[in-house]
């Protein structure tokens, strides 16, 4: 076993089993027969869903994309502007910044949340005490309303009375106010993002680190592999389908991050903690300008799909090892 | 094969984009008359009637009155905050479903007015009561009355007596100068002399924008008119208080926290009408001790914001008549000194001047005295864009180290945008 056995046991190209029937994109042919009951049968059973998804996620989904070419504002019928929109865009700071903002944001919240996440997951994977209690407590925020997480930490960032400006009193230190200062108020709701995400990265770790052959850590005992050695040559190569998942995931979740933005800091001060998802709120809600908000999706969407390919370009994807 | 099922999905598309952009109508087709009878089921969106008092004044009080007077008449009620409003509103104009009768703010009317959204009001309306006299100005556009005044909320300086005489001081700040150097004077042992921050940045920029003179845009709402030097030193003076000490930004009254006047912290603040109950509910000592006082902020004229809520119909409303009988009634004297009473705010009827409630809620009486100086936001069309802009485009000028000169600058140039795509 081991690096050879490994690498030996990637996926082959996916092809279909004996006795199926292949495509006719692949074969050239129709599928007959119990084939094409099969086929018929399970197109039937996707039609709900297909049907579902083509009306309330494709049809919103290509109104945006519509939509990003016209200026509508509810209240009139919406005008073809061609590519003025992503022209207005090019020249809004704000939104500029609220796209670094974005950025440094996921850049913090994933790595940092994905490691504790590992962490915490390798913890309760090896027996630590009361893991029940300690893994519900790690899973809370994840199921928690966000906008009852985000009053729990406004009241901790109160720069007068609040938790953390009070602990560090004792320590003889006046803490700043965590909110309202442009240095301060990014690394704090980063704070409560990695916080928040640790749990679902957390759980999807452990589920992962359970399904991992124990026969290879046997092997590498036997071998003289120390336990450091045994988490960097096995464990972390062998997780690497799930930390595809939750690298992808974390970020999606990082660039859509909206709720704590909208209770913490309302995008303030100065900008400091505006992100994408806000500024299209503000755009389609606050200002009336849902032309301009479509437009604005489009980017984050294709900066989404262009960050994810790279990802998986990267990592090779889902694929990983037997 | 392929090429059909391709034009399938083309044809497909190009489908569910029309029917898409079809949804987007504008759903202002009036259907029935107003002046016929007021009958039907209506909805009425408001932002206040905060609680479970605000709701029983509404539901019991108000409405029930209403119902005795048109029994046919069925109002279903949605209540928001100021926060959500826009987004109800947005929402119900996209999905055609907008209420029959929907609560604004100030400033609200004319976008709403210019795109036909909401509907014009009969001009007896406006003669129904004894307004004083600007108090009908934010509820028309274009000449015409689209809206009723129910409650208003002044923006005024409150003080703090006891400071004021322990620093020797004798009168209240008649300008500028005197208001920084008594800013000055009373910051000490980690109090303010003055918190101008704990109300929205926009409104009280504003308000310092008007006491010095300056305009937001032009009568017809098409020129900006705050990017002179007026509206640059409302800015520069913030930026003087923080540079003296004097105020400090992140030193704000956490929303329902009494204030920081109430608590000593600042000895000066901007502050609503509607503080005087809530200093009543938390802090009644100072209001028996006599240690808080108000008054009108003065540059070159005093000038003190009017904000408030308004009532309007929807243009698209299905039942006209009942909706606008609606309207009417809850901008009666009676109506209008409930909701006044329950939120603290300004009753805006001369009629209501001499109301026990007037007389013994120091601001609002203040603030009905000082009605020939009130100014109101908005007075565009693209106010609705222009407003959200103004906070975070000054702010980098109050936390950072934009100059107020370019801060305004960059407001002006949204706000000419803005403009120009209406």
């Amino acid at each position: 076993m081991g690096a050879t056995s490994v690498s030996k046991a990637r996926p082959a190209p996916p092809s279909a089993p004996a006795g199926r029937t292949v495509s006719k994109r692949r074969t050239g042919r129709a599928p007959t027969g119990p084939g094409r009951r099969r086929q018929r049968a399970g197109m039937l059973m996707v039609a709900p869903a297909l049907l579902h998804a083509s009306l309330w996620i494709g049809l919103p989904v290509v109104a945006s994309v519509v939509l990003a070419f016209t200026k509508y504002d509810v209240l009139t019928a919406p005008q073809f502007v061609g590519l003025d929109n992503f022209r207005d865009m090019l020249g809004d700071a704000v939104f500029r910044k609220s796209i670094v903002n974005t950025v440094v944001y996921t850049l913090f919240t994933v790595p940092f949340g994905m490691m504790l996440g590992l962490l915490v997951a390798l913890a309760l994977h090896t027996g630590l005490k009361a893991r029940g209690i300690f893994r519900t407590a790690v899973f809370i925020p994840q199921v928690t309303a966000t906008v009852a997480i985000a009053l729990v930490w406004l009241w901790i960032y109160n720069p007068g009375n609040g938790l953390l400006n009070t602990l560090l009193s004792f320590l003889g230190i006046q803490g700043p106010a965590w909110l309202s200062s442009t240095s301060w108020a990014m690394p704090s709701v980063i704070l409560v993002g990695i916080w928040q995400g640790i749990g679902m990265k957390m759980l999807i770790y452990l589920a992962a680190l359970q399904s991992l052959p124990k026969e290879l850590y046997e092997a590498a005992s036997v071998d003289g592999a120390s336990k450091v050695r045994q988490f960097f040559s096995i464990t972390l190569p062998l997780l690497k389908p799930a930390t595809f998942f939750v690298l992808i995931t974390s970020m999606i979740s990082a660039f859509q991050s909206f709720d704590q933005i909208y209770i913490l800091t309302d995008g303030g001060p100065a900008n400091s903690t505006t992100m994408m998802t806000f500024e299209i709120y503000k755009s389609a809600f606050r200002e009336f300008r849902i032309g301009y908000a479509s437009a604005q999706s489009l980017v984050l969407f294709v900066l989404l799909m262009g960050f994810t390919l790279v990802n998986r370009r990267i990592m090779g994807g889902t694929r990983g090892h037997n | 094969m392929e090429l059909k099922r391709r034009s399938l999905l083309a044809a497909i598309g190009a489908g569910t984009a029309a029917a898409a952009l079809s949804a987007c109508g504008t759903g202002t087709s009036t259907a029935g008359s107003a002046d016929g009878p007021a009958e039907g089921e209506i909805t009425l969106l408001t932002p206040i009637y905060e609680g479970a008092d605000g709701k029983t004044l509404l539901e019991k009080e108000i409405l029930g009155g209403f119902r005795k007077k048109y029994p046919d008449v069925k109002v279903n009620v949605d209540y928001t905050t100021y926060d959500q409003l826009n987004e109800k509103i947005t929402t119900g104009l996209a999905g055609g479903l907008l209420p029959d009768v929907l609560m604004m703010g100030v400033g609200w009317i004319p976008p709403f007015a210019a795109k036909k959204a909401i509907a014009e009001l009969p001009e007896k309306f406006a003669t129904a009561h004894d307004y004083e006299k600007r108090v009908l100005e934010p509820s028309r556009y274009d000449g015409k009355l689209y809206a009723l005044p129910v409650v208003l909320d002044t923006r005024i300086v409150v003080y703090r007596k006891d400071h004021f005489a322990e620093a020797g001081i004798k009168k209240t700040p008649a300008n500028w100068a005197e208001l920084r150097a008594v800013a000055k004077q009373l910051t000490k042992d980690g109090r303010i002399g003055f918190d101008p921050f704990s109300i929205n940045l926009r409104q009280c920029w504003e308000t310092f924008l008007f006491a010095n003179g300056g305009q937001l845009f032009s009568e017809d709402g098409k020129k900006v008119l705050f990017t002179d030097a007026r509206g640059v030193e409302a800015l520069q003076f913030f930026k003087d208080l923080i540079k003296d000490g004097s105020a400090v930004y992140a030193k704000k009254t956490d929303t329902g926290a009494p204030t920081n006047v109430q608590t000593g912290k600042a000895s000066m603040m901007m502050t609503t009408s509607a503080l005087w109950r809530q200093v009543g509910e938390q802090t009644p000592d100072l209001i028996k001790d006599d240690k808080l006082g108000a008054f009108i902020l003065a540059n070159r004229k005093p000038a003190m914001l009017q904000g408030g809520t308004l009532v309007t119909q929807s243009a698209s409303s299905k039942h006209p008549a009942a909706a606008r009988a609606l309207v009417e009634y809850l901008a009666t004297p009676e109506s209008i000194l409930g909701a006044a009473k329950q939120r603290g705010s300004v009753p805006g009827l001369k009629d209501l001047s001499d109301s026990s409630y007037v007389k013994e809620n120091k601001f609002v009486d203040l603030s009905l005295q000082s009605m020939g100086h009130a100014c109101s936001e908005g007075g565009t069309a693209a106010w609705m864009e222009i407003r959200e802009k103004i906070k975070p485009t000054l702010e980098p000028a109050i936390v950072g180290n934009q100059s107020a000169k370019d801060a305004i600058a960059e407001l002006g140039r949204l706000a000419e945008a803005a403009i120009g795509r209406m």
